[in-house]
């Protein structure tokens, strides 16, 4: 080594960190200079305290159903083998990352008013219609997106317990209480603030859903407020007000999350079959029965509403498809690369700092990812576009914009997939490493990308996918070479065409459940 | 007396044919080189793995209809023997009552056998502030409190230097005594058991190929294998 | 060669690696055109006005599309300067005020003369290309007798359900708050408050609610007096209607305007004076649904006989919107909120 002692190259992922604030601060900067010292209409009025406290209200419950059903599901998971449990697992990734446009018809689908539960209820005779729209269809659509992305992320968790805990279980005799008590709530719970700060920003920040099966503006996001004020009113100053209150909101929620549930240690392991003694549990077989029937219910219908797409498939196939199809593609190729190099570049720098008990670090750079989506994508985009336009046209700011946005939208999914695994690595690995000088890529390569390998095939699907399926930047940047599916779809939907609409929807879909069933598949491969 | 008697498993890569006796009350050291079966032997006697013939019984019993947590048996890893979220006094406690609602009585069993591996007062550590060492011995607590007569160490100490490893061999080999548990131990470092061990199994390609006295049963004249083994593992003069 | 991301992306990155290539000595201009994405998408006029267009004009015409007049507008605001915009064109004249506000647009210089709508034209910035009248869309097969008024409509308790936009993402959305306070007058949050347990829900923009209503969510929905058209021409459906309301019905303008950055102010002139001609205007009709600003010599299509015909048009001017966004938008929440 012939560098200073105590003089250190910053972690990469410290640059990805800085990076980000960077792009953060450059688009609310460009926003206010934009605004040109227009005094910002931020009242506070009574209509956005209001939207304020219902978002909050909206946002913790939907965090809280997501996460019970989500972590059920994964431990029912987690006990049973059944045909077809692979094609279920495939079906959680692709229904979590589902375009909130394509949700929405699918909720109207199954529980509107002419829906299927309607004309199940007009076929039993009964007078009553379900009404999804209000708490209902929020919190259904909420929950359907999240707890199918918390079952995924809780199960991989799961699969992480030293085979030795579970050889000691069955020894000791643990009851199935006792199996929940030491074995997997100590996991679930480690894994419970990042994902509950994720989820929450995630229905925090929920907009078309939210506006649309709200069924009125006192069910709304401050999103809505944002969106009216980028785009009718051209009030950047308030756009900038109204999503730095939206930060600063998601900051402290976040924080006060990580504060509240600390981690628990982390065994490091070898990953051996292991079978779980509480499975032959009758009471659990029931229960485990409930769970699935429950999210089957809930998940199912509303995946299986996409199909009403098929039937306009063979009008859509055309040379306008093939092109956005290609575009979405190398977006979502890209983007996911992205999203996944600055997760793992994230991860590291965390563990780094937490290997140097710099714990407040360590967890800075833990909430990062997720606290990125508490700024809004559009002025996110505004801003950086803003930024950007005495150097690029703006056709060429599109491109790279999409890309880069999509990826940081994906980044705290993607991370989420990531982080355990290189937590995990880092302990059982981080001394030899350190011992062998073994850093930076080198380490990357050789310690971390074993054990990375299998969820990095998760976070690269469920990325891509988001990025697939994301509309958000694509409705100001989109057009001409910039057509995207998403693009496409609203495209259809503005020239009265539901029914091919709904098939590019399908596709959308059927797209993320491919991504996702190889994911699965890939990851099996490896556990022999 | 544990009686394993022609216990065959078989996977697509490996097959496995296990003969051994312990004594009721006797130190085995099993010995070998590794992949050659060792860990699956005590795996099998935990029951995590089943024969597909073959016998086992222990005092008598059938061992094989048993569940693990059914059977006699106690056992300890290298690795992971404590749950990092329990202190101390709560993982020798799962050894009483997995649910950790202990009375007094079963308390006051908690503290001896913390203060009979020598960790008196440690009770309210967690296995993250504790060093290897004593990491394994509150899982040798805890094997303790659980009244198992058989105990299976899968490489307990490996991770140890030696001077600590033989100290911990020692504890063990005093429990055993004063309380009559048969112990079955796997060990890279056969020299340090010589003294101890009523005999040493040598286990080589899934099969229990010579168990005899100690020094005997390491004879190299004996199998090719114990001479490829011997010439590694003990230096020349023991 | 449409699909150019994958290129584009490459030479991008290429290019900051490269020094930049000397501008190619172009034979033909450019008139970039930004319009809304519907229009130019398989279904819009889009790619045949360009055809037309450049039969003549001997030059490339180039489509840049947003989702939607909001997001154009956006992005306008966005580029400022630096936009490669030469006509700008889908906003409506409820947008008008706060377009003409970003100081990016140049007077026209058209002579219109005679158009045919509803009202005089007089804008020297903006030129209308369609219209429509706002009105709300039904199923004739389970909803027998519409309101016959915007006042029955939102007042009487029994009526129909209906499905909005909200006016703070959505252009209709928007217009139907100005209708309401053209016949409310300061009754509006009253009768807003009246209609709200009927309002199934208010969607971000038209396409998700036109979708919902098609799905049965809602009795009625809130559209365009054209839209029916739609229905009889492309899928000989007769079912949907549109209800006429005596009060009159609040007029859609989409509306067009040159740049005042465009390098070919003469060519982005010849377009806007196209778009009035019938080239162009026969394409409205039953490309974007609407009705054209210039009636061809053709007449309408079948397909727009038989749609209803309001009794008053109203349209507010653009200052005038410009002024009243604010109020009526909080008017309109402390109503439906209440």
């Amino acid at each position: 080594m012939t560098r200073l002692a105590g003089v250190r190259a910053p972690h990469p992922g410290a640059l990805v960190a800085l990076a980000l604030a960077g792009l953060a601060a450059l688009a609310f900067g460009a926003l206010l200079e934009a605004a040109q010292g227009r005094a910002a209409t931020l009242a506070l009025d009574a209509y956005l305290r209001r939207v304020l406290v219902f978002s909050l209200t909206q946002a913790a419950l939907s965090t809280v159903l997501s996460l019970v059903l989500g972590a059920a599901l994964a431990l029912a998971l987690a006990r049973r083998r059944f045909v077809g449990r692979d094609l279920v697992l495939a079906a959680l990734g692709a229904a979590a990352v589902m375009p909130a446009i394509v949700v929405v018809f699918s909720v109207v689908a199954v529980w509107g008013r002419s829906g299927w539960i309607a004309s199940a209820m007009d076929a039993l005779g009964l007078a009553s219609r379900p009404d999804p729209f209000g708490w209902p269809g929020i919190l259904l659509a909420h929950v359907f997106l999240n707890a199918s992305f918390a079952a995924r992320i809780f199960l991989d968790a799961l699969a992480r317990a030293p085979a030795e805990h579970w050889r000691l279980a069955a020894i000791l005799g643990f009851s199935p209480r006792a199996t929940f008590a030491h074995l997997d709530w100590p996991i679930l719970r480690s894994e419970l603030p990042g994902l509950a700060g994720l989820v929450f920003l995630l229905c925090f920040t929920s907009f078309a859903i939210v506006l649309t099966l709200g069924g009125g503006p006192g069910k709304a996001t401050l999103e809505v407020a944002i969106f009216s004020a980028l785009r009718v009113e051209l009030d950047f100053a308030r756009a900038a007000m109204l999503a730095g209150l939206q930060l600063a909101i998601c900051l402290s929620l976040t924080l006060l999350l990580h504060w509240a549930v600390t981690k628990a240690p982390v065994a490091p392991t070898e990953r051996l079959p292991a079978a779980r003694p509480d499975a032959a549990d009758p009471r659990l077989r029931i229960l485990d029965g409930m769970v699935l029937a429950i999210a089957g219910a809930l998940i199912a219908p509303l995946l299986l509403a996409t199909l009403e797409g098929v039937l306009a498939l063979p009008r859509i196939l055309d040379a306008d498809l093939a092109d956005a199809a290609a575009t979405s593609l190398v977006v979502a190729l890209v983007s996911a690369g992205l999203a996944c190099a600055m997760a793992i570049a994230l991860a590291g720098a965390a563990q780094a700092a937490q290997a140097r008990r710099r714990t407040r670090l360590a967890a800075a750079y833990d909430v990062l990812p997720a606290l990125v989506l508490a700024v809004p994508p559009f002025a996110l985009t505004a801003g950086l576009f803003l930024a950007l336009r005495g150097h690029v046209s703006p056709a060429q700011a599109g491109f790279l914009l999409l890309p880069l946005v999509n990826a940081i939208g994906a980044l705290p999914f993607a991370y989420r997939f990531l982080a355990p695994a290189l937590a995990t690595s880092a302990e059982r690995h981080g001394r030899v490493c350190a011992l062998l000088g073994l850093t930076g890529w080198r380490r990357l390569v050789v310690v971390d990308w074993p054990m990375a390998r299998r969820p990095l095939a998760g976070a690269f699907a469920v990325a891509a996918a988001l990025s697939f399926g994301d509309f958000g930047i694509v409705a100001l940047f989109g057009g001409g070479e910039l057509r995207t599916l998403p693009y496409l779809l609203y495209e259809r939907l503005g020239s009265y065409r539901l029914d091919e609409a709904a098939a590019i929807g399908l596709l959308l879909v059927a797209a993320a459940f491919a991504l996702s069933a190889l994911a699965t598949r890939m990851a099996d491969a490896d556990r022999r | 007396m544990l009686i394993v008697d022609e216990c065959r498993l078989l996977w697509p890569d490996f097959e496995a044919r296990y003969s051994l006796r312990a004594e009721t009350g006797a130190l085995v050291a099993i010995v070998g080189p590794s992949g050659g079966g060792k860990t699956t032997l005590l795996s099998m006697i935990a029951g995590f793995e089943t024969p597909l013939s073959g016998r086992m019984s222990f005092a008598g019993r059938d061992l094989l209809p048993l569940a693990p947590a059914e059977r006699p048996v106690a056992m300890m890893f290298q690795d992971n023997n404590l749950f990092p979220h329990l202190n101390a006094a709560q993982n020798v406690g799962l050894g009483i009552r997995p649910s950790l609602r202990l009375d007094e009585a079963e308390r006051a069993r908690v503290a001896e056998a913390l203060a009979a591996v020598d960790l008196d007062g440690y009770g309210a550590r967690r296995p993250g502030e504790l060093s290897g060492g004593q990491r394994q011995r509150v899982a040798l607590a805890r094997a303790l409190v659980s009244k198992k007569p058989l105990l299976l160490l899968d490489e307990p100490f490996g991770a140890l230097d030696p001077g600590l490893r033989r100290e911990m061999i020692a504890i063990v080999d005093d429990l055993r005594r004063a309380r009559g548990i048969t112990v079955l131990i796997t060990i890279h470092t056969p020299e340090d058991v010589l003294d101890r061990a009523a005999s040493l199994a040598f286990v080589a390609q899934g099969r229990v190929l010579v168990q005899d006295a100690p020094r005997r049963a390491l004879d190299p004249a004996r199998d090719p294998a114990i001479a490829a083994f011997v010439g590694h593992a003990v230096p020349a003069g023991t | 060669m449409r699909n150019a991301y994958p290129l584009a992306l490459a030479a991008l990155f290429g290019a900051a690696l490269l020094p930049a290539p000397p501008a190619a000595a172009q034979e033909r201009p450019t008139l970039t055109v930004y319009t809304y994405s519907s229009f130019v998408g398989r279904y819009g006029p889009g790619e045949a006005i360009a055809e037309r267009f450049e039969a003549s004009c001997g030059c490339d015409l180039e489509w840049v599309t947003a989702d939607d007049a909001g997001s154009l507008l956006g992005r306008l605001r966005l580029e400022g300067e630096s936009t490669t915009a030469d006509v700008v064109l889908g906003h409506d004249m409820n947008l008008a005020g706060e377009a003409r506000d970003l100081g990016l647009f140049a007077p026209h210089g058209v002579e219109t003369g005679e158009l045919d709508m509803p009202v005089a034209w007089d804008d020297e910035t903006f030129l209308p290309y369609d219209w429509g009248y706002l009105a709300f869309v039904y199923d004739t097969t389970r909803l027998d007798s519409p309101p016959e008024s915007l006042e029955a409509l939102f007042t009487d308790a029994a009526g129909p359900s209906v499905v909005l936009q909200d006016p703070r993402t959505s252009a209709p959305g928007f217009g139907l708050l100005l209708w309401s306070s053209a016949v409310f007058g300061e009754g509006m949050a009253d009768a807003w408050e009246a209609l709200t347990p009927r309002v199934v829900t208010f969607t971000t923009g038209w396409s998700e609610a036109y979708g919902l209503f098609l799905e049965g969510e809602a009795d009625m929905v809130l559209s365009y007096s054209t839209s029916p058209a739609y229905h009889r021409a492309v899928e000989d459906e007769t079912r949907y209607e549109a209800a006429r309301f005596a009060e009159g019905h609040y007029l859609h303008v989409e509306i067009a305007g040159m740049t005042t950055t465009t390098d070919v102010p003469d060519l982005a002139r010849d377009f806007l004076a196209f778009m009035l001609e019938e080239d162009f205007q026969s394409l409205i009709p039953e490309g974007n649904w609407m009705y054209p600003a210039n009636l061809p010599s053709s007449g309408l299509p079948e397909s727009f006989e038989g749609l209803i015909e309001p009794g008053e048009a109203f349209l507010f001017d653009a200052e005038r919107v410009s002024a009243e966004r604010r109020a009526l938008i909080d008017t309109w929440l402390e109503a439906t909120t209440r």
